[in-house]
């Protein structure tokens, strides 16, 4: 062995021992002397607001739906969520903007192009004008197309939100902005952080419901009413509103009442003993959740039922029972909301007015689409008025973003019939009921719609006032998770006093 | 940002100065009684050295302070000079005290000329900290804290000298103004304004989201930035809101209230700083304003047990609601149990539930109910007469029951009722005239609301 290789195997030699060195125990105590100081000096110190409530410890993990007091009284006892899926026009509901017609078939102008990003606009698109005539209504004067001539007779209830903008211009990740405060999937829905903070007063039906129409679920699947990280029994349990309200929720025929009884009782048995073993509160979620679907048996099919609803209430929501359809939706969650459920969350799809075909065209499809939101929508708001349910059950409808002020041309090419593409900054949604100002209008948006100028808010606040509605600060409801408290509203969100009562 | 070593020791002056202040009165006290008092002469000349000792100190500690140029410099130069003039004074009387003590006249007036010193520096020190009327304004008449004096004919009034300097003046100067300017910041001029302190200027006129002093003043209570200071009296909701205004509509010296463009949302503002009121009309709450004694635990529990839901109204009331949604059959006689909470109970959810005229008695004896569900339920005229003693109901829901006009006029009565809702009741079409001019403050809610079928509303629009 040369002198050389020595050298080399002793160099070798003292790196292996400096490893092992370094990975003793006496040296990590003694190097981290100052970072264990520190971590200690942080959690005597820092790292707390004024008041940290950690609501995570209000859960009775024997029973996670046990109805809680929010921490400040709420005005809204329950939400009722519409979300037009897809997204509709403002401009053709809303947001009057007769400076738009003025510009019809024009080119667009480069300033509005540039630096920007469209779905599937591409080169120069034309300006398209309102697809619509407009009027004001009822002694706030709000604007409503009239392609909405039932809405426009109780504009009075409502407060409008003309300056909504969003950083999602695709479908799937707007909505979920919208509903978890992420674009990216895994965070909780906001009905499951309802639920979470609330329970629900009804021990017999779910807290969270949901009840899909327009023949497809949205863009985003079912995380969009997701628990996320919070315990799996928050997550909104979705609902049918044709043949069974829930699949297989009527006993199989020789199984008796006290037979299905006995049976869960031995499943519940047995995952407790689990749960004695591991502790994984996920098994008490199970547990509740056969306890609730029990329960559910009988209530459900009772709730979930508007065969026997009178006339009059189908008269006026347009309903047909034994369809899955908008209209029968928006009456099953006046019915859950009077039962005590706290947050009913409706998705219709169909709301994407690309003009790429006839189905989804402005002066086409839409026009079946607003009708078939018009009726029901107005019935829900007078029908829960006349109930004295209107005071405590916020009502919200939205999109997940707007659509351009120019019309689509999908690839460079002009699309075949009259529509929009996806809008990120400008577009109008609505509250009413639930501590909501009656007949406001807040926010507007420039000349054409393109932008919003004033009243700007975006999904997080829209869950920041949802969340202020129910009695939450929306800054201090968190759940802790991967080691840090987290909120719906991330770290943003203001809540919009302006259309508060 | 990291404080400066000076600047952190300099931060210690208003704890150190302290020190000096109370040994140097000490000692002088000590002089003046000593002849009095002879065994006190022996403490005087090592008090006095302490105290000189502690003067230095504080002169030191002082000037790292001055150093962050927070202060007027006049003032702060005028408490600088007479601290190290009561410090050298120190040093002389403690030489006189210690070396000639044969002339006790002459330490008798060293005493008073340091009692002197001390407090007229103490002064201007005070002034610097807390502002320069601080001592006098619970003197003068107005009370600045409480917020602003009504604004007479606010429509002709100047905006900014009229409405926002005194605003300023009275939560702002005191820190930023002319003897003091908190991070280089002085608010007590239009062009200090403008200019502003160490991060830039304060305000951008036309654009209140942008400007630093309108973000200051939004920000949550919790934020160190916020402005002012949490433990420091804070704008009203008005106030802010017309400082906003002000900035927004670009932040003019002279224009006048009624030449500036009026938004719907600053209207009710001003009408609000005209009339004085710093708040805005005070919101009804269902929820009554004396606290109560929390429940008993173990009778809520009894309650929950039997199938009923109590729950506080929030987490920091003690006043509760119940429902009997989920309470099944027998309801009637389980409103017996509500008994020990008749005191707490505001919100009584009674729908659905299984009862009759004779439990509306009962339900007459929770004093401090304000909303009351009495949907889909049996009771009728007989039952609602009783409930006249529930003076602070505002919340009355009757819908689908026998109730008619004769039962609610037992109701005349109940001053705080808000609203009555009657949708599907017996109450005669024809007396709903005369029904609401009894209940004059009431909005009676009859119902029946109808959406009708349009022709539209059934036709599916097609291709053509």
């Amino acid at each position: 062995m040369t002198r050389q290789e020595l050298h080399a195997q002793r160099l070798l030699k003292e790196a292996e021992d400096r490893v092992l060195f370094n990975q003793t125990r006496r040296h990590f105590l003694k190097e981290s002397a100052m970072g264990l100081g520190a971590l200690a000096f942080g959690s005597l110190f820092g790292c707390k607001t004024e008041k940290t409530k950690q609501l995570s410890a209000a859960i009775d993990p024997a029973n996670p739906l046990l109805p809680k007091s929010p921490p400040f009284p709420g005005k809204a006892k329950s939400v009722i969520f519409l979300h037009m899926a897809g997204a509709p026009s403002q401009f053709e509901t809303f947001d009057f903007k007769p400076e738009l017609s003025k510009l019809d078939g024009q080119d667009c102008p480069p300033s509005f192009l540039e630096g920007k990003q469209f779905a599937f606009i591409t080169g120069v698109p034309k300006m398209l004008g309102p697809q619509a005539k407009f009027a004001q209504y009822g002694q706030s004067g709000a604007w409503v197309s009239e392609s909405l001539p039932h809405l426009s007779t109780v504009v009075d209830e409502i407060s409008f939100l003309k300056a909504v903008t969003t950083d999602q211009f695709n479908h799937a990740p707007a909505q979920l902005l919208l509903h978890t405060g992420s674009a990216r999937l895994g965070r909780p829905s906001i009905g499951s952080w309802a639920t979470y903070g609330l329970g629900t007063e009804n021990q017999n039906l779910p807290g969270f419901v949901v009840l899909t129409s327009g023949g497809s679920f949205p863009d985003a699947g079912k995380s969009v009413w997701g628990s996320g990280f919070l315990p799996s029994v928050y997550q909104g349990v979705q609902c049918r509103s044709e043949g069974d309200p829930v699949l297989f929720i009527n006993d199989p025929e020789g199984m008796s009442r006290d037979l299905r009884k006995a049976s869960i009782d031995a499943i519940n048995d047995a995952n407790r003993q689990e749960y004695e073993t591991y502790r994984d509160p996920e098994i008490l979620s199970r547990i509740s959740q056969y306890e609730m679907a029990y329960r559910m048996q009988i209530t459900a099919p009772e709730v979930m039922n508007i065969n026997d609803e009178p006339q009059y209430i189908h008269d006026m929501y347009g309903t047909k029972p034994g369809k899955e359809s908008f209209a029968n939706n928006v009456l099953l969650a006046r019915k859950l909301v009077e039962k005590g459920v706290r947050f009913v969350q409706l998705f219709d799809w169909g709301w994407d007015a690309h003009g790429n075909a006839a189905s989804n065209a402005l002066n086409v499809g839409m026009l079946n689409k607003y009708r078939s939101v018009d009726k029901p929508v107005t019935a829900l708001l007078l029908d829960l008025k006349q109930r004295g349910l209107l005071d405590e059950t916020l009502v919200v409808w939205a999109g997940e973003f707007g659509r351009t002020p120019m019309m689509e041309n999908r690839n460079g090419v002009q699309n075949p019939y009259k529509g929009r593409d996806h809008h990120t900054e400008a577009f109008t949604i609505w509250m009413a009921g639930g501590g909501i100002k009656r007949g406001v209008t807040y926010g507007e948006t420039d000349e054409i719609g393109y932008t919003a100028v004033s009243g700007k808010v975006d999904a997080f606040d829209i869950q920041a006032t949802i969340l202020n509605q129910l009695g939450f600060n929306h800054e201090e409801f968190t759940f802790p998770f991967q080691g840090r408290p987290f909120r719906l509203t991330d770290v943003a969100g203001k809540v919009i006093h302006d259309i508060i009562a | 940002m990291l404080l400066s070593v000076t600047d952190f020791i300099g931060r210690f002056h208003p704890v150190v100065v302290h020190l000096p202040i109370g040994i140097l009165l000490l000692a002088a006290l000590f002089q003046l009684l000593s002849r009095r008092f002879s065994t006190v002469a022996p403490a005087i000349p090592l008090t006095l050295l302490f105290g000189a000792l502690g003067a230095v100190l504080s002169c030191i500690t002082g000037y790292m302070l001055s150093l962050s140029g927070d202060y007027d410099t006049i003032l702060a130069g005028r408490h600088q000079w007479l601290g190290i003039a009561t410090a050298v004074l120190a040093f002389v009387f403690y030489g006189i005290v210690r070396y000639k003590a044969t002339i006790p006249k002459l330490a008798d007036s060293m005493a008073l000329a340091s009692i002197g010193l001390i407090t007229l520096t103490g002064h201007l020190g005070g002034s610097l900290t807390h502002g320069e009327d601080y001592l006098t304004v619970s003197l003068s008449s107005e009370n600045t804290k409480a917020g602003l004096p009504p604004i007479p004919n606010i429509q002709e009034a100047v905006l900014y000298t009229d409405v926002v300097q005194p605003i300023l003046k009275n939560r702002c100067y005191s820190c930023h103004g002319p003897s003091k300017q908190k991070g280089k910041l002085r608010l007590d001029e239009h062009q200090y304004i403008l200019t502003g302190g160490e991060d830039g200027s304060a305000i951008k006129a036309g654009a209140a989201d942008e400007s630093e002093l309108i973000k200051r003043l939004l920000l949550p209570l919790t934020n160190d930035e916020h402005m002012p200071p949490k433990e420091k009296p804070q704008l009203t909701e008005n106030e802010v809101a017309v400082l906003k205004w002000w900035v927004d509509t670009g932040a003019e010296v002279s224009k006048k209230v009624k030449d500036l463009k009026q938004t719907e949302s600053i209207k009710p503002v001003l009408a609000a700083l005209e009339s004085g009121e710093s708040k805005e009309t005070p919101k009804i709450s269902d929820i009554p304003e004396a606290e109560v004694a929390p429940a008993d635990e173990n009778a809520i529990q009894a309650i929950r047990k039997a199938g009923i839901i109590v729950l506080p109204v929030s987490q920091d009331k003690a006043y509760l609601s119940a429902s009997f949604v989920t309470a099944g059959a027998g309801a009637d006689t389980l409103i017996k149990l509500l008994e020990p909470i008749r005191k707490q109970l505001i919100w009584l959810r009674l729908d659905d539930a299984k009862i009759s005229d004779k439990t509306l008695g009962l339900v007459a004896g929770f004093p401090n109910l304000t909303r009351l569900y009495l949907t889909n339920t049996a009771i009728s005229d007989a039952g609602l007469a009783q409930l006249s003693p529930l003076k602070q109901l505002q919340v009355l829901n009757l819908v689908n029951t026998k109730v008619t006009e004769q039962g609610l006029l037992a109701l005349k009565g109940l001053q705080s009722l808000r609203s009555i809702y009657l949708f599907q009741t017996a109450v005669d079409k024809s007396k709903w005239a005369s029904l609401q001019t009894a209940f004059p403050k009431t909005v009676l809610d009859s119902g029946g609301y109808q959406v009708p079928t349009f022709e539209t509303d059934t036709v599916e629009v097609k291709l053509q």
